[in-house]
């Protein structure tokens, strides 16, 4: 690929710049005036992290498949390349071809995490697109925006043309074709709101009651659904998976071959919006991630190996592909790495021959200090089931112990904290217990982070901890965990607030990210970019009430923003769920028998997993 | 021993790759091919491949080296057409040889390096390729200011003794300037020393960005072959 000298010069000035320039292998490059449409694929992230995400390989994968779809990349440029592309008034371009985003047809983001949002922004500025949806006319390219933080689409609302919820393997080609078809934005908009997964924040207008909770979403058009499902692919078995994925030339953060092997998840964990929205479970048969695994270690050369799901022990058949995938593994110099495995003895087995020499820390994630606060969030984990853990994995000689916690949690106390301090202190104890007084290098990691309430979960309703209760709880952790061999980590608490107020913020909050972009904020997830005292103004200048997005309460009365786009999960069944919570109850695993969710209604539960038929129905 | 040497050229968008991420590259085509590298013993094996020289980020490369050891032997068109196939563009796989009669890696027997230094002067400098080369090479030594291995501070040293030959054409916008530099283990001078020695010699203001650097040959020193 040619460039030319003007950004040739920008390239010498900034900081990696390969993550600016593309033409890696298996990059697709296709003549753009042989397709009808082009879409650029934003990721609202640098280049390593947009890379790492499986979902662009897949659409990017399924997409340039069609020869009448030219699919190009977009990342967020870091903040000293955008400096540069601002003085020389560069506007931002696509990786394979060097084209200004402004002459693409669509532009989609996929917004993977709300601290995101800003990066949204200012990524259509460096392209000259207006940030408002209701400022570009029929010459600027349509603005998408898909992903699990679609799901409560409301804050981005006034800057997205159409949301696209749900699956995207089907839903995101169908709305290319649109493109293709349709004369005008309007026209487009118009065909495209009728397919299932698709909102167009135009065609609403949410109204308010005094106190500022949402009245009423009238409908502006009446084509538009009621209420928007969201897409769900079936089979994911027969669904497009990549085998040619891009092979970055530079360090990214996961740099692998990576197969999904299955999506959804059973377990029910309440504050968990993952676990909520991939529902019904979905398998892959084992032949079909074997094959995939190897034609994807060819393609690319990858020495790495990773399975994806929401809980990979989970897979049905998990001892006999783990066992396979560890023989094909060894043949070809490959590592395998399994994430979130449930510690049992066979994953043992498992992990002593995948970490031979480098054992990594061992990760556990009870979430909360206590078996009562756990049955309240649902999570299926007890103490013994960690101990004795522990007990095996030191005998093994592994060396290292995270542990993983939320505080703000709903129904919490200070006697669940003193819990997460106890955990911390036994499990050092069985250490000295099994091996001596001096305990070798042994030592635990406790990482708590700050629960961020989340839409379409049983605990959308719940208020949200405040930043001095946060601060607080830290602190009496911090005393609880003064324990040698014992480091203790927790999350910002800034950002979690205003993770908050995105998850479940409504149309209002458009006015603050947008007086946040303009006061320069952006990249807020990184700690470097982050800056507290914009964010505070942006606040203030917007009148926007921090604690009316986080830390209410709403009644089941409430409407909620999101409320309008349908999960397929039942209210009933969050509500169920969330009261059984403040009554310390629990709903076992889907696995051994139904909860009632309501998502069978729409699609088949456990489609290609193994001796389905023997769980229980409703 | 099946020892290999490719000769590559890396131009265009490429020369934004750095070499270490380049070798990662070759490393995966190698995986991909299904050529198996002999690897290195200890605790952390690597397999045994290397540049003779890594190139500066931002620099072209007309005539690039890698050599590679293999499990198996090859023939070495059938290896050239092999890994060509499967290069990214802006790398062209000149040729693939044996590597035969050096024990040492290519990287211990290089010792300089041709390189061609493109800077747009904006007006003609008006002055003949011969004074601009007594003018520089004129003076009694060239003092700059170079990193040293393991010492933080960068001390002042003369790269005039580094500098094998230079030579200079003008053109309409552009200077031309062709240097065989000291490239080795025992001796190595950076062509951003001379570039900054120029400017300043000349009282050119220019920014780094806008100059362009290649280099067309790696050179070996030819008596160290036998050692």
């Amino acid at each position: 690929m040619v460039i030319d000298r003007e950004l040739d010069k920008i390239l010498k000035k900034v900081e990696k710049p390969a993550r600016y320039i593309g033409g890696e292998v298996n990059s697709v490059t296709k003549n753009p005036d042989e397709v009808a449409v082009r879409i650029g694929f934003a990721f609202p992230d640098t280049y390593e992290i947009g890379m790492s995400y499986l979902g662009l390989q897949i659409l990017y994968n399924i997409l340039n498949r069609n020869d009448e779809i030219f699919c190009e990349r977009v990342f967020a440029p870091a903040p000293d390349m955008e400096e540069i592309m601002m003085s020389q008034g560069r506007e931002l371009f696509t990786l394979e071809t060097f084209t200004p985003v402004r002459e693409m047809d669509i532009l989609g983001f996929t917004l993977q995490y709300e601290l995101c949002f800003t990066n949204v922004l200012n990524m259509l500025e460096l392209g000259g697109i207006p940030l408002k949806s209701c400022d570009r006319d029929d010459s600027f390219p349509v603005i998408i925006a898909g992903g699990p933080c679609a799901y409560n689409p409301e804050p981005l609302a006034d800057f997205i043309d159409a949301f696209l919820i749900g699956d995207g393997e089907e839903l995101l080609e169908a709305v290319c074709m649109a493109k293709k078809s349709a004369s005008s934005k309007q026209e487009f908009l118009e065909t495209v709101c009728k397919m299932d997964g698709v909102y167009v924040p135009a065609f609403y207008e949410p109204r308010y009651n005094d106190d500022g909770t949402l009245k009423e979403i009238r409908k502006l058009y009446e084509g538009a659904p009621d209420r928007v499902r969201r897409a769900v692919i079936s089979d994911i078995e027969s669904a497009e998976f990549p085998v040619n994925n891009i092979v970055p030339f530079i360090d990214t953060v996961h740099d692998r071959s990576v197969v999904e092997t299955f999506r959804g998840c059973t377990r029910g964990c309440r504050f968990c919006q993952a676990g909520m929205i991939y529902r019904p479970v979905r398998e892959r048969s084992k032949e079909t991630i074997e094959k995939l695994a190897v034609k994807q270690l060819e393609n690319t050369g990858h020495d790495e190996l990773s399975l994806l799901s929401l809980s990979t022990s989970d897979y049905s058949r998990f001892e006999e592909l783990a066992t396979e995938l560890m023989d094909m593994c060894r043949e070809r110099n490959v590592a395998l790495s399994l994430p979130s495995l449930r510690l049992d003895t066979f994953s043992f087995k498992v992990l002593q021959e995948i970490q031979k020499y480098r054992k990594s820390g061992l990760t556990f994630a009870p979430e909360a200090g206590s078996q009562r606060l756990r049955d309240i969030i649902n999570k299926n984990i007890t103490e013994e089931d960690i101990y004795s853990a522990v007990e095996q994995a030191i005998e093994l000689g592994w060396e290292h112990i995270k542990l993983y916690f939320m505080v703000g949690l709903p129904g919490e106390t200070f006697e669940d904290l003193d819990g997460i301090g106890e955990i911390a202190r036994r499990i050092m104890d069985i250490n000295f217990r099994m091996r001596g007084r001096k305990g070798g290098r042994f030592r635990v990691t406790v990482s708590v982070s700050n629960f961020v309430p989340k839409a379409h979960t049983p605990f959308q309703w719940a208020p949200q901890d405040t930043k001095e209760m946060f601060i607080e709880k830290h602190n009496y952790l911090s005393k609880k965990l003064h324990i040698k061999g014992v480091t203790f980590n927790y999350h910002e608490t800034e950002t979690s607030s205003l993770e908050a107020v995105f998850a479940r913020g409504d149309r209002k909050i458009g006015d603050l990210l947008l007086r946040a972009h303009e006061l320069g904020c952006r990249f807020d997830g990184w700690t470097e970019h982050f800056n507290a005292e914009l964010w505070r103004k942006a606040f203030e200048e917007t009148d926007t009430d921090m604690a009316f997005y986080c830390n209410r309460e709403r009644s089941y009365d409430e409407m909620l923003p999101w409320s309008i786009i349908d999960p397929l999960i039942s209210d009933d069944f969050l509500k169920r769920e969330n009261d059984k919570a403040a009554a310390g109850k629990v709903t076992p695993d889907c696995r051994q028998g139904c909860a009632g969710c309501g998502i069978n209604r729409y699609a088949e539960c456990f489609k290609g997993v193994e001796h389905a038929e023997e769980v229980p129905n409703e | 021993m099946n020892r290999y040497v490719i000769t590559f050229s890396k131009m265009g968008t490429i020369c934004y790759i750095s070499h270490l991420d380049l070798m990662r590259m070759f490393r995966r085509t190698f995986k991909k091919a299904g050529i198996r590298l002999v690897y290195s013993q200890g605790f952390n094996p690597h397999p045994k491949m290397g540049f003779a020289q890594p190139l500066s980020l931002g620099y072209w490369g007309l005539r690039e080296m890698m050599e590679f050891e293999t499990v198996e032997e090859y023939d070495t068109e059938e290896l050239r057409k092999t890994i060509a196939s499967l290069m990214p563009d802006g790398i062209e796989i000149i040729d693939c040889r044996p590597l035969v009669g050096i024990r040492k890696t290519l990287a211990a027997a290089a010792a300089a390096a041709e390189y061609i230094i493109a800077i747009p002067v904006r007006e003609p400098i008006g002055m003949a390729g011969q004074d601009v080369k007594d003018r520089y090479m004129g003076q009694n030594s060239i003092i700059t200011l170079k990193k040293q291995k393991k010492k933080k501070e960068p001390v002042e040293v003369d790269i005039k003794p580094m500098i094998r030959s230079i030579e200079f054409t003008p053109e309409e916008e552009t200077l031309f300037v062709t240097a065989v530099l000291d490239s080795g283990s025992v001796s190595n001078l950076s062509p951003e020393l001379v570039i900054d020695t120029l400017l300043k010699c000349l009282q050119l203001n220019i920014d780094r960005s806008e100059i362009a650097v290649m280099r067309k040959k790696i050179i070996f020193e030819k008596n160290n072959h036998q050692k």
